[in-house]
């Protein structure tokens, strides 16, 4: 039984953030969901996803990308159905047409849009702070700071949109959506949701000239009614001191400031503590400043609640500091350490000495300790093709970069990637650099689900302007690097079902790329030759399918064990001449180096070797065998 | 206020994550509140796997006090009463959450860093690593839980009940072996197989 499907008021179970917020899209009633998958915000998706059978009633989708999933919600609130979207913080930039006009046209049933904000960029390429959206798109911003307000706010959130009339945001950062703890169930709604039906609003829905002004105004004014009730609702909340210090903060910062505060054995200092951030109340900020000497400001990333404090204060003529940004970075994720440091410093109180002691000890004995970097998987076929790459070009070449596991081609071994920002950067910015550069040769990577989120229009600009660029499309099947989501060329998936996979050959011929070619990544010199043959074909756009499903979704499917394997490669340490090909340029995991009674030798780790057979192809000294263990037709496997 | 919290580190595919899943579910079991952010980020990929344990309960009589009983997502400095480190070099990297009375449980198996296999690295020696520990605190335990799981149960499958075992001998850990081994018969396959690795984990940690 899903965990997050019991009906069980009271109840606790193990929840992660993510959990939390699908199972307060469930006691609200939540009708439809849809998200395109992004680092640290997947999981909801993955959990509506798992529920299916349990709630029928909810339609649950990884769209194409963000826009489009923003838009799907915007119908099925239309419909008069509790719709959630979700997206990572760049998927903002994607969906922020949309969401532009989701404040003026209001919502019919609640309409939440979930944001899994990455501070730190652990797993980004930004760390923007989405936050500032709404004082341009008027939406409403929640802030939960612990799984159990995850699962609240959330609820919550549906409640404030139709009381409103405005889509809500819920903003999560990863430490959030992936802390894991102790979550309290609320109870489930008696009743299913009834399925829906549209009503025609054309003052709402059709933006047009006077009428998109009169939306505009209705959507300022709609926040403005929610400003006047913020203290009423119980979102925001205040921690009594007598200290003339006060500290307000949001989001998981706040549980951070209170152990900082611990730490510190400041006992005695008044706290705000902000769930909705947006649009804040003057007379609350007001009432909390009051008689204050100062107020820290403590939020991770930009000083959005900072911004708007000084701002309401200054109108109210109260002169009480506020201190954010000035003191805690605008930059990185906060945590407690860098929390307590800062405000040990502003008011000249000492850092407790056991984390002293531990920094100290830590910067002296393992300040020098060799870095890791993410790689690629053992047998995936992305280290194939990027190996093929590397060989074909010399790495003489401009390698437009783009988002996916590929992006890990800009470390070592590899080394072959000049660029990443936003998703499809690869065609996108190649197709006008090489309207000013000659005589480089041009590579572009894109990953199949990137391709489709946002790569067409790009690729037809290209093909359009005779754009003379190689793209590879690494068609490994999935949305891997988000965690192994269904992509638009998935055909099988992990349970067996046949999808029907969209046809990129046709595609590319419709929009007119005329040269097509697929290479299977594991067979290195044939595609060392294709790519070759790609590259001195001059002349408008090229593109070659790297194919090969993800070796971790095929090993899930497959589900073999290490004594199922037919095909056994190892390393015949005589003809073996070290030259590193495999170990350093391929760079495999399962190949390893052990010292020997004579010296060392490179080895395959049986029980890592997922037999992608890219080392014995590459191999110029034939020093790796494979050997075929054949079976007496019918027998039984080991 | 009764608070203890584990660190839990290795290499993505190590099952960091899983091991401590099973520490908080155990905390669920015992009615024992728990929290504690994962850093997921490289999972299966060679890049650093954290997992932060966070338990907490009241004392007997005691009011709860936001003040007091707040806890985030993150261990701070020097914080850890205990770390599992399924690798050798991540202990040490990992150092700055122990303090002088941390106990720590660490594999012995190293898995190379790419910066080390490209010749531009070198990989500390396990000597040097116990040494370095050593000098954050003197509860240090380095086990070779590789060899232990594939000598006793041809596989590395066991490699975290067995720190599980380990673990509950050397801490003490807020939730009971009772609650651990009902957690690992509701989670895992093969439950005989993996009481005996938890079992062989333990008698290790204390022979």
């Amino acid at each position: 039984m899903n965990q997050l499907a019991l009906n069980e008021k009271g109840r606790t179970i193990l929840a992660m953030g993510n959990d939390a917020i699908v199972r307060g899209g469930l006691e609200a009633g939540l009708g439809y969901f849809s998200t395109y998958p992004g680092t640290p915000a997947s999981e909801i998706g993955e959990g509506y996803l798992a529920l299916r059978k349990e709630f029928p009633h909810i339609h649950a989708e990884f769209s194409v990308n963000e826009h489009v999933a923003a838009h799907g919600a915007q119908g099925a609130s239309w419909a008069g159905v509790r719709s959630m979207v979700a997206m990572k913080h760049v998927g903002m930039n994607v969906a922020a047409e949309v969401l532009h006009f989701a404040g003026y046209t209001g919502v019919r049933s609640g309409l939440v849009v979930v944001i899994g904000s990455d501070p730190g960029a652990t797993s980004s390429t930004s760390e923007q702070d989405d936050r500032w959206y709404s004082l341009h798109t008027h939406l409403p911003i929640l802030e939960p700071s612990t799984i159990q307000e995850a699962k609240d706010f959330t609820a919550l959130a549906f409640e404030l949109s139709e009381r409103y009339n405005l889509p809500v945001i819920l903003n999560a950062p990863s430490k959030l959506c992936h802390n894991i703890g102790s979550l309290r169930l609320g109870a489930l709604p008696d009743v299913l949701p009834a399925g829906g039906r549209f009503e025609r609003n054309p003052n709402r829905y059709i933006n047009l000239f006077g009428g998109s002004v009169a939306n505009h105004r209705r959507a300022m004014e709609a926040v403005e009614n929610l400003r006047k009730d913020v203290p009423t609702l119980g979102l925001n909340r205040l921690l009594p001191g007598s200290g003339k210090i006060g500290f307000i903060s949001s989001s998981v910062n706040y549980p951070y400031l209170l152990e900082a505060l611990f730490l510190l054995g400041i006992t005695d200092a008044p706290v705000l503590k902000i769930g909705l951030s947006f649009p804040l109340n003057a007379r609350e900020i007001e009432s909390f400043a009051e008689g204050l000497e100062r107020v820290y400001v403590v939020e991770e990333l930009e000083g959005f609640i900072e911004f708007q404090a000084k701002r309401l204060l200054y109108d109210s003529g109260l002169r009480t500091p506020v201190i954010g940004k000035a003191v805690f970075p605008a930059y990185g994720e906060l945590d407690v350490d860098i929390i307590t440091g800062r405000i040990a410093d502003e008011l000249g109180v000492k850092l407790p000495g056991r984390m002293t002691r531990a920094n100290e000890l830590a910067d002296r004995l393992a300040g020098d300790l060799p870095p890791r970097q993410g790689a690629f998987c053992t047998g995936c076929p992305h280290r194939a093709t990027l190996y093929s790459i590397v060989k074909a070009t010399g790495r003489d070449a401009v390698f437009a970069g783009d988002i996916g596991c590929y992006t890990l081609s800009c470390l070592p071994p590899f080394r072959a990637f000049d660029w990443v920002t936003c998703m499809n950067c690869g065609v996108g910015i190649a197709q006008g650099l090489l309207q000013k550069i000659e005589g480089e040769d041009l590579i572009a990577y894109v990953g199949d689900s990137t391709f489709f989120h946002s790569g067409i229009p790009g690729l037809i600009n290209a093909v359009q302007q005779n754009a003379d660029l190689v793209l590879i499309i690494l068609d490994n099947k999935w949305v891997a690097m988000t965690g192994h989501q269904p992509s638009p060329t998935t055909d099988t998936t992990l349970d067996g079902t046949r999808m029907r996979p969209v046809d990129i050959k046709g595609l590319l011929k419709s929009i007119g790329v005329s040269y097509v070619r697929t290479i299977k990544p594991f067979n290195i010199k044939a595609s060392m030759a294709a790519i070759k043959d790609a590259i001195r074909a001059r002349g408008g756009v090229r593109v070659l399918i790297a194919e090969e499903e993800c070796a971790l979704q095929y090993g899930r499917r497959i589900a073999r064990e290490p004594g199922e394997y037919e095909v056994y490669y190892q390393i015949d340490a005589e003809r073996c001449q070290k030259c590193n090909e495999c170990y350093i340029e391929l760079g495999c995991p399962a190949i390893r180096r052990e010292d020997t009674a004579d010296g060392w030798r490179y080895y395959i780790e049986e029980a890592s070797c997922l037999r992608c057979g890219a080392c014995h192809d590459l191999c110029l000294n034939s020093a790796i065998l494979r050997t075929e263990i054949r079976r007496p037709v019918g027998a039984v496997k080991s | 206020m009764i608070a203890y919290d584990i660190l839990i580190c290795g290499i993505g595919g190590q099952g960091a994550i899983s091991l401590g899943t099973v520490l908080k579910l155990a905390a669920i079991h015992e009615r024992l509140e728990v929290v504690g952010a994962e850093r997921r980020g490289g999972a299966q990929r060679e890049g650093i796997v954290t997992s932060n344990v966070r338990y907490r309960k009241l004392e007997p009589g005691e009011t709860p006090d936001e003040r007091l009983t707040a806890v985030s997502g993150l261990i701070p400095s020097g914080g850890a009463h205990m770390m599992i480190s399924m690798e050798p070099l991540e202990a040490l990297r990992h150092g700055r959450w122990l303090n002088e009375s941390s106990v720590v449980i660490a594999n012995d198996f190293p898995l190379t860093p790419v910066s080390v296999r490209m010749g531009e690295r070198e990989y500390p020696t396990l000597e040097s690593l116990r040494e370095r520990l050593g000098q954050i605190t003197p509860h240090v335990h380095v086990f070779p839980i590789d060899e232990l799981s594939r000598r006793h149960f041809k596989s590395l499958r066991q490699v975290n009940t067995i720190a599980l075992g380990m673990a509950s001998a050397l801490g003490p850990l807020p939730v009971s072996d009772e609650s651990i081994l009902a957690v690992i018969r509701e989670q895992f396959p093969d439950f005989e197989t993996n009481r005996e690795a938890f079992a062989l984990g333990k008698h290790t940690a204390l022979a």
